[in-house]
């Protein structure tokens, strides 16, 4: 999991103001006691359209090499892989690489956003809001604890926007970043009640607590760049997957990138891979397999600033 | 009226119609309650009816096509984009999927309720996996039998050219034929034998001809469905399933599904088999879209629509909902979406806290909720306890869609008892019953056709054996235990009558003497407690006495009834491969076994004598009712290799090992349990001695009972499997499982041990640890189906 990413200027790209051209590579490498005789993956490994972002390359290769790869666009328009594979294998790598551009966000003028209770209103009944309120598999209808936990950002009349970067900052000044705390069914509750874990638990915190009150949220896949520490070189795959979330702000404003894991909006620093309704809707790499016994897997992820740094 | 119904039972309970109840802790099976009474309905009725309905399926498959699509009916406002989004039925893996319009709906179930002025009104729809043709089917089986006159003097409309077409529609929307002489390989997907409806798929599958399957038997090759058989692996075309939308594909669907298969969506997207109904389908079961129905028959078929609705309210729209609020205490409420259920809060029957209750949860999830007009139903008569009563009704009716792109209306239905008389309300798990629908009047005039209801019987007396479509690794699996159970059974049944008539005959020589054996021989086999196995002859009877007792037990774990249940779950899960008098063999099994035992000694041997005469039919039909198939063979196998196993054991538990005489009492018993008693004093009349005994029950292949026997037995139908050759494995376990089996032929044929009790000793020790190892290399070669999970 990402460590939280200190402020520097960023580079200017050619093209754009603020621009930033990233070259990222993902690897997952999965080890099998007993050999898998068929596998079946699904990959959201490719970045998505997004106006702030230019994709100039992305490749997938896995090896041994599946006999059957398609690709589409699923439901909410990211670019989704399917592999399959028969051949007996004990090991199996998947490697991802894409080359994309950032660019930073217009200025958000969180209190000139509308309220948050218009913006429920609104929310239910428009085609692309509608089904960011309702719960979803990994965030299911808020309890009493989440519902009061969000309550506490949207005093009456409360300007979505300034509600909304509240929340984001307030997630990561009481939650502490603890990847042993949490597994990815670790419910909302528990992530609530202990105040740790990582940053898919912070993205489905933040989602939930927004759903509570008709507010419209969408998870987030995606990259952040990190920096190591002064005067250390960066380490290979020391990157890694990281999740955000994006809030509705009004038919003005739409979507706005939020990372609760850092306590601020994202910027050329997160680079966008899928969106969804929670995790299960865009898993970086999903499989099923047959055989295999014990299995092992690492994921390594380096993001690495491309034009000079 | 009441003795005739009760051949009907009779026949209901024999033909093993069943369905579990899921809040029945304990699983168990239901018998499914018929009501003597046939709904009649007039030919010009119906008519209008069926039009209503083949106009309800025209759109349901019309707006099913167009949410799974370009979504116009969102886009210019017909529904709400809320409803659709918001409903978890909405498969998002599913949208955009090309399909033809056959495969979008197949079949469709609508539930209708009669009012008091005679309308009948649409109460619910079912386009996901709609139950109920199969037992509709055998109702009529069985009402067409018990009151066959009636049957006949009513002129009742035929079902068998509803699923006549239903098969046709399924052979029609195969993207190729990969069976035999081109034709479609059809599969019924079964979620298994706990599912509440598995009687149904497994008489449907039989009675259309399609291969049942469950998940773990499937799986997907480059974007293509395969069975997995003993054979290999056989492409299927079309998939009729049971298994609900999400739990069809842990892949794109519910990662937590063990029910379906990985890549099922991918191939259907791919066009390369044909799922029915649809992935996805269940969305237009949800009750939310009732209130939109007019709209949206207007909107894309251009017509009014025939048939009336419950007036019906969604929370998510705001003036629906405050009628909802306004009728707390006068509508029925119901889950707005089908993937939550369908339980029904009826607001008249709410306390001050209930109403209370359901207003907060309205207020705080209003899209979730449904509420209904309640309607005053009409009732019908139904027989309970010897007398007509009246109760309200549910009648599901079905359409099936034709290749052409119309549908048929099966002229008939399921009509459901309500169990409270006041609301028409029912599911099969709360329903009071149910009756089959006769659409009578019609057609007059012209004459029957003979095959009409013939060709509806699912299994004309004899029955079939094996048919189309290959054996599935699991069902082999099942099969295998079905022949070691119902052996195991049979040992068991043959030593408690041993006991019971030493017990009972006084006049019986030695029969005291051999009691001690027998006791030493229900121990070791883990019947009764050692304690009791170890009694001297002084203690034998009184010892005896208490190990009926225990065995009879019911509650029992190692007792004769446990052993039948382990026979009929194994059996359960193969219904469609065994002779469907197999199935009626094993459920009248069920009900002897689970009464208890009388433990007087005289009663108790009648009652093990119909036992035995149960299980020996089982043989026969083994015998005499199944094609020498992979099926049958895998039932051979495992009977004849528990036989084998239980002989090994009774020489071990009689007691003819070194140290121990082997005396005359335990050669005596061994020879009652082989069935060889006549056999051996046809040969050697001068009396029972060990080496003539243990010669026979070794080493004679004729005797269907010796070793010998079971051992030559295996060897001739193991060949004759297709042979594995252990991917990844070093040795290929059917060329072991040979090398065994010649090994034990060996052994056998040795005369060494008939004479040296250490020998004796060697022989059985070894066979005991040679013939289980058999058993597990067949487990190994033929039966190891992993199961897909998640990484």
């Amino acid at each position: 999991m990402p460590l939280p990413a200190r402020r520097e200027e960023d580079a200017v790209d050619g093209n754009e103001r603020g621009a930033v051209r990233y070259q990222c590579r993902h690897v997952t490498r999965y080890g099998y006691g007993d050999p898998v005789t068929s596998a079946h993956m699904l990959a959201h490994l490719a970045p998505r359209d997004h106006p702030r972002q230019t994709c100039h390359k992305a490749t997938l290769s896995i090896v041994p090499w599946p006999g059957v790869v398609t690709e589409r666009h699923d439901w909410f328009g990211n670019p989704v892989t399917y592999a399959a594979l028969h051949t007996p294998h004990r090991e199996l790598t998947v490697t991802a690489e894409i080359e994309v551009t950032v660019a930073p966000p217009p200025p958000l003028l969180a209190e000139t956003t509308p309220c948050w209770e218009e913006v429920a209103a609104l929310a239910a009944t428009l085609a692309e809001t509608a089904e960011f309120v309702r719960p979803s598999a990994r965030v299911p209808l808020a309890d009493t604890a989440l519902t009061l936990f969000a309550a506490a950002f949207f005093s009456q009349g409360r300007a979505i926007g300034e509600g909304a970067l509240d929340l984001t900052r307030r997630i990561h000044a009481d939650f502490s970043f603890d990847p042993t705390a949490t597994t990815i069914s670790t419910p909302i509750s528990e992530v609530l009640a202990r105040k740790r874990g990582v940053c898919q638990d912070f993205a489905h915190l933040m989602i939930g607590a927004l759903r509570a009150l008709g507010l419209p949220a969408r998870y987030v896949s995606g990259y952040l760049r990190t920096l190591p520490p002064p005067g250390k070189p960066k380490l290979q795959g020391a990157d890694a997957s990281h999740a955000w979330v994006q809030a509705w702000c009004g038919p003005h404003d739409g979507w706005i990138d939020l990372d609760p894991t850092n306590g601020r909006q994202c910027d050329t620093d997160h680079v966008t891979l899928a969106w969804g309704r929670d995790y299960d809707d865009v898993c970086p790499l999903r499989g099923v397999i047959l055989g295999g016994g014990h299995h092992g897997v690492l994921v390594a992820v380096d993001v690495d600033q491309l034009d000079g740094r | 009226m009441e003795e005739r119904w009760d051949a009907g039972r009779r026949l209901l309970f024999q033909n093993g119609v069943t369905y579990h109840a899921y809040a029945d802790p304990q699983g168990v099976e239901r018998p499914w309650p018929l009501d003597p009474i046939p709904l009649l309905l007039p030919h010009s009725e119906w008519l209008m009816i069926a039009e209503g309905l083949r106009q309800r399926a025209r759109l349901l498959n019309r707006v099913l096509a167009d949410l799974y699509g370009d979504q116009s009916i969102l886009r210019d406002g017909v529904l709400p984009y809320g409803l659709v989004l918001g409903d978890p039925g909405f498969l998002r893996a599913c949208h955009g999927m090309d399909l033809a319009a056959g495969a979008r709906l197949t079949l469709v179930a609508t539930d209708m309720v009669r009012d008091r002025t005679g309308i009948w009104r649409v109460l619910a729809s079912r386009t996901q996996a709609p139950t109920g043709t199969g037992y509709t089917l055998e109702n009529r089986v069985v009402m067409s039998q018990t009151l066959a006159e009636s049957f006949r003097g009513c002129n009742v409309e035929r079902l068998s050219p509803f699923f006549e077409q239903l098969r046709q529609t399924l052979i029609s929307l195969a993207p190729r034929g990969s069976g035999p002489d081109g034709c479609p390989r059809l599969a019924l997907l079964t979620p298994g034998p706990l599912n509440e409806a598995y009687f149904e798929h497994a008489f449907l599958a039989r009675h259309l001809g399609l291969t049942l399957v469950e998940g773990a038997d499937l799986t997907v090759r480059d974007q293509a469905v395969y069975l997995k058989t003993l054979g290999g692996l056989e492409r299927i075309d079309v998939i009729l399933r049971r298994v609900d939308d999400d739990f069809c594909d842990p892949l794109e669907l519910r990662p937590d599904s063990a029910l379906g298969v990985a890549g099922l969506v991918e191939a259907v997207r791919a066009g390369n088999v044909a799922v029915c109904n649809s992935l996805g389908s269940g969305l237009t079961d949800s009750v939310a879209l009732m209130p939109w129905m007019g709209a949206l028959s207007r909107h894309l078929l251009g017509e009014a629509p025939l048939l009336a609705d419950v007036t019906t309210y969604w929370g998510g729209d705001p003036r629906q909902r405050a009628e909802m609020v306004a009728g707390l205490d006068r509508l029925v409420f119901r889950p707005a979406y089908s993937s939550m259920g369908h339980r029904t809060t009826f607001g008249p029957e709410l306390d001050a806290a209930g109403r209370a209750a359901l207003a907060a949860s309205l207020r705080r999830r209003p899209q979730d909720w449904v509420a209904q007009e309640p309607v005053v139903p009409s009732t019908a008569p139904v027989w309970r306890d010897g007398r007509k009563v009246a109760r309200p009704l549910v009648m599901r009716a079905f359409a099936c869609a034709t290749p052409d792109g119309d549908w048929m209306v099966m002229p008939g239905g399921l009509a459901r008892i309500s169990a409270d008389e006041r609301f028409a309300s029912v599911t099969l798990q709360t329903g009071a019953g149910a009756k089959d629908v006769w659409i009578v009047g019609g057609a007059i005039g012209q004459p029957q056709r003979r095959r009409g209801l013939a060709s509806l019987m699912p299994d004309g007396g004899g029955d079939s054996g094996p048919r189309a479509g290959d054996l599935p690794s699991r069902a082999a699996d099942h099969l295998f235990w079905v022949g070691r159970y119902a052996e195991r059974a049979d040992a068991a049944v043959r030593t408690l009558r041993a006991a019971a008539r030493r017990l009972s005959d006084d006049a019986h020589p030695g029969a005291e003497e051999e009691l001690v054996p027998l006791l030493r021989l229900m121990g070791f086999n883990g019947m009764i407690p050692m304690e009791i196995a170890g009694l001297p002859q002084t203690d034998a009877v009184r010892g005896m006495r208490q190990a009926l007792e225990i065995v009879a037990d019911p509650a029992n774990p190692g007792g004769l009834r446990a052993t039948m249940d382990r026979l009929r779950r194994a059996a359960a899960g193969v219904r469609d491969r065994l002779p469907g008098e197999f199935s009626r063999v094993l459920t009248v099994l069920g009900e002897v076994a689970s009464q208890p035992l009388k433990t007087d000694p005289a009663a108790m041997h009648l009652r093990l004598d119909e036992v035995s005469r149960l299980l020996a039919s089982l043989i026969g039909l083994e015998l005499d009712g199944m094609s020498r198939g992979p099926a049958w063979r895998f039932l051979v196998l495992g009977r004849r290799l528990e036989r084998a196993i239980g002989i090994v054991g009774a020489f071990n538990g009689c007691g003819l090992g070194p140290g121990t005489a082997g005396t005359v009492a335990s050669l005596s018993v061994l020879l009652e349990l082989a069935a060889a008693g006549a056999a051996y004093r046809d040969r050697h009349p001068v009396g029972i001695r060990r080496e003539p005994v243990l010669s026979l029950l070794l080493a004679d292949d004729d005797h269907p009972r010796s070793l010998a026997f079971q051992i030559k037995t295996v060897q001739r139908q193991l060949v004759k499997l297709p042979p594995i050759d252990g991917e990844g494995l070093s040795v290929s376990p059917t060329l072991l499982a040979n090398q065994l089996l010649e090994t034990a032929s060996r052994l056998v044929a040795d005369p060494q041990p008939t004479r040296d009790p250490t020998a004796l000793a060697d022989l059985t020790d070894r066979l005991g640890r040679l013939l289980p190892e058999i058993s597990n290399l067949l487990s190994q070669a033929y039966f190891s189906h992993a199961f897909a999970r998640t990484t």
